[in-house]
């Protein structure tokens, strides 16, 4: 199989859901031609993972297939770990992410988080029931590309405001995008308090912070 | 018309004098109505009964009836009594806590964190967070499986006669008698977690095939009894599934034809051989790319249509026609605004729906937290003006 083949090969079986152990043979295969792991990553599995995410949001698959994809890609990053130790990649970008205060919901947010972080962002993950004040301190600290706040329910919605409000008064608004997600949050919503988006799914925040990073 | 033969016409697509209103309220709803001026001592409701220890009768609180002060009718007034759940259940308890959360077994077996009391404000539908779940493979299903045997004769109330309930049942008029029971993804995810019950879809759908044919099993033998006994009595079944999010299901048309759908029809060819038709799913999220399956799949009637998530009662209805009644569907958030925004969101679905028929009005969920008593009085005061046909 030529090298272009095989990186293409990689990214239609992801796409298809077609298995890790399929998925891995033919990483084996772009191995065995001394293609980088870079260039596999890059080249490879994440074109797999945009079309999964396309298919998403054409309707064509749903929160399943993206937990399956997340799953394959995560074995075959597994087995690609020593290759990746010895040859780090580079993260595209820093996402800071939780749920607000008072919401204990997590299943939206690690789903964006693990195609996030299959596309190459670096998450660092507060879990849930987030108290604002270690939202703006950890910004401050690691300096995140985006910071992302999920919520669930409409009474722990005014929370992601109070969030917004302590990035201001602690003059950090601006070295932050802030992104919303979850059942709560709406576009409009992210107007009125100033939220730089809102995203409706997993893909189209993960596409949020593509954009982020690249401006 | 009685409540019960409205919302019975209402759901058979008949006319009706009015058009049936129903609301579900969270406990937590009606504990801080209480605090806001619900008068406690028209909405308790108590009982004489025999406690459970001695032979004493005694009076005892039963619960709280909101509904009828407010004048909805309630889903869940009339129930049969078949428990369908895990027996025996796992004793709920303490395992753990920190500063902040105390953690439980839950009586299905899953782990959750839970604030402590006290710490803040908190609402109890928020929580808790489930870390982790009785089911995870075969091994732990199989011992699972054990406690949804539907021989259990624990299954069915200590008072439990035929001829005595079909009397209540005949008796009931403020509400529908119903059915209750968890469909086959509600079920699975409650079990194993939302995202192990989906990915096990992928990677071990004889797992999944096994959980769901037992749910079959378990569902029509454990009520064939009660089902075969009371059969037109029962009105409605309300059964309970939450497969959907903002986006759409949860799994796919193509995952639910495959797995899901034979054994609906299963259960649907069972009731409705006992004469019961009307037959309700609850999910929350956007249901539409799977809702040609749902009807295949012999469910009548949706509840509670999200705006949130892009249901829209009278686009359905005009994809639908009189295959499905639809109930819910006002946005509890303009509802909760009050004044212009609550009369403009009844009027824009109300009055079209009354047109067509096949509808039971209500909020697109449980009645929220946001409400105060006040509000929701204000709603109820205006929305029992435009129930009546004209």
């Amino acid at each position: 199989m030529r090298l272009k083949d095989v990186l293409g090969e990689i990214s239609t079986a992801l796409a298809n859901l077609e298995g890790a152990e399929k998925v891995q043979s033919l990483i084996e295969d772009a191995l065995s031609q001394n293609i980088p792991v870079s260039e596999i990553v890059e080249k490879g599995l994440r074109p797999g993972l945009r079309q999964v995410g396309a298919k998403y949001e054409t309707g064509e698959y749903f929160l399943a297939e993206l937990l399956f994809a997340a799953s394959i890609l995560d074995e075959v990053m597994r087995f690609m770990k020593p290759k990746l130790d010895a040859q780090p990649m580079r993260k595209i970008g820093t996402i800071l992410l939780g749920t607000v205060r008072g919401d204990m919901h997590d299943i939206g947010k690690n789903v964006f988080k693990m195609i996030a972080v299959s596309t190459g962002f670096e998450v660092n993950d507060l879990n849930v029931d987030v108290d604002p004040e270690l939202f703006v301190q950890q910004s401050k600290q690691t300096g995140p590309d985006i910071l992302g706040l999920s919520c669930l329910l409409t009474t722990a919605l005014p929370e992601i405001n109070v969030v917004i409000d302590l990035l201001r008064q602690s003059k950090i608004r601006d070295r932050v995008k802030v992104l919303i997600g979850g059942n709560a949050v709406t576009k409009e919503y992210a107007r009125e308090v100033g939220a730089d988006a809102a995203a409706l799914d997993a893909v189209e925040g993960v596409d949020f912070c593509r954009g982020a990073v690249k401006s | 018309m009685t409540p019960r033969e409205r919302i019975r016409k209402a759901m058979d697509f008949e006319p009706v004098d009015a058009i049936p209103w129903a609301e579900n309220f969270y406990v937590e709803t009606v504990s801080r109505f209480f605090s806001q001026g619900l008068p406690a001592n028209e909405v308790m409701i108590t009982d004489w009964k025999m406690e459970g220890y001695t032979l004493l009768n005694w009076p005892t609180f039963i619960g709280v009836d909101a509904n009828s002060y407010f004048g909805c009718i309630n889903f869940f007034g009339c129930v049969l009594p078949v428990d369908l759940a895990t027996i025996p259940r796992f004793k709920q308890r303490k395992v753990g806590e920190d500063a902040k959360y105390e953690e439980y077994i839950m009586e299905s077996g899953a782990r959750s964190r839970i604030p402590k009391k006290g710490s803040r404000e908190t609402t109890w539908y928020a929580m808790p967070q489930f870390y982790s779940f009785p089911v995870s493979d075969r091994n732990s299903w199989e011992r699972y499986k054990e406690r949804l045997n539907p021989e259990d004769l624990r299954r069915y109330p200590k008072d439990w006669d035929p001829d005595a309930y079909s009397e209540v049942f005949d008796q009931y008029q403020v509400g529908p008698t119903c059915l209750a029971m968890t469909g086959f993804y509600g079920f699975g995810a409650e079990l194993m977690g939302i995202p192990n019950f989906n990915l096990a879809f992928y990677k071990d759908p004889e797992l999944i095939r096994d959980m769901i044919t037992h749910w079959e099993y378990l569902t029509i033998e454990t009520t064939r009894e009660a089902v075969e006994a009371l059969r037109d009595k029962i009105d409605m079944v309300f059964w309970w599934e939450d497969m959907a999010e903002k986006h759409g299901p949860n799994i796919s048309p193509k995952l639910y034809r495959e797995f899901l759908l034979p054994h609906y029809k299963k259960v649907t060819a069972f009731l409705n051989k006992n004469s019961i038709r009307r037959i309700m799913m609850d999910s929350d999220g956007n249901t539409q790319p799977i809702l040609d399956l749902v009807i295949e799949a012999g469910i009548t009637g949706h509840w509670p249509l999200e705006v949130n998530s892009g249901m829209d009662v009278r686009l359905l209805r005009k994809r639908y026609g009189n295959k499905l009644f639809l109930s819910g569907n006002l946005d509890k958030r303009e509802i909760a605004k009050g004044g212009q925004h609550m009369r403009n969101e009844i009027d824009s679905k109300l009055l079209p729906m009354k047109e067509t028929g096949g509808y039971i009005v209500g909020l697109d969920h449980l009645v929220h937290v946001e409400f105060t008593v006040q509000r929701f009085k204000e709603y109820a005061d205006y929305i029992k003006t435009k129930l009546a046909m004209e």
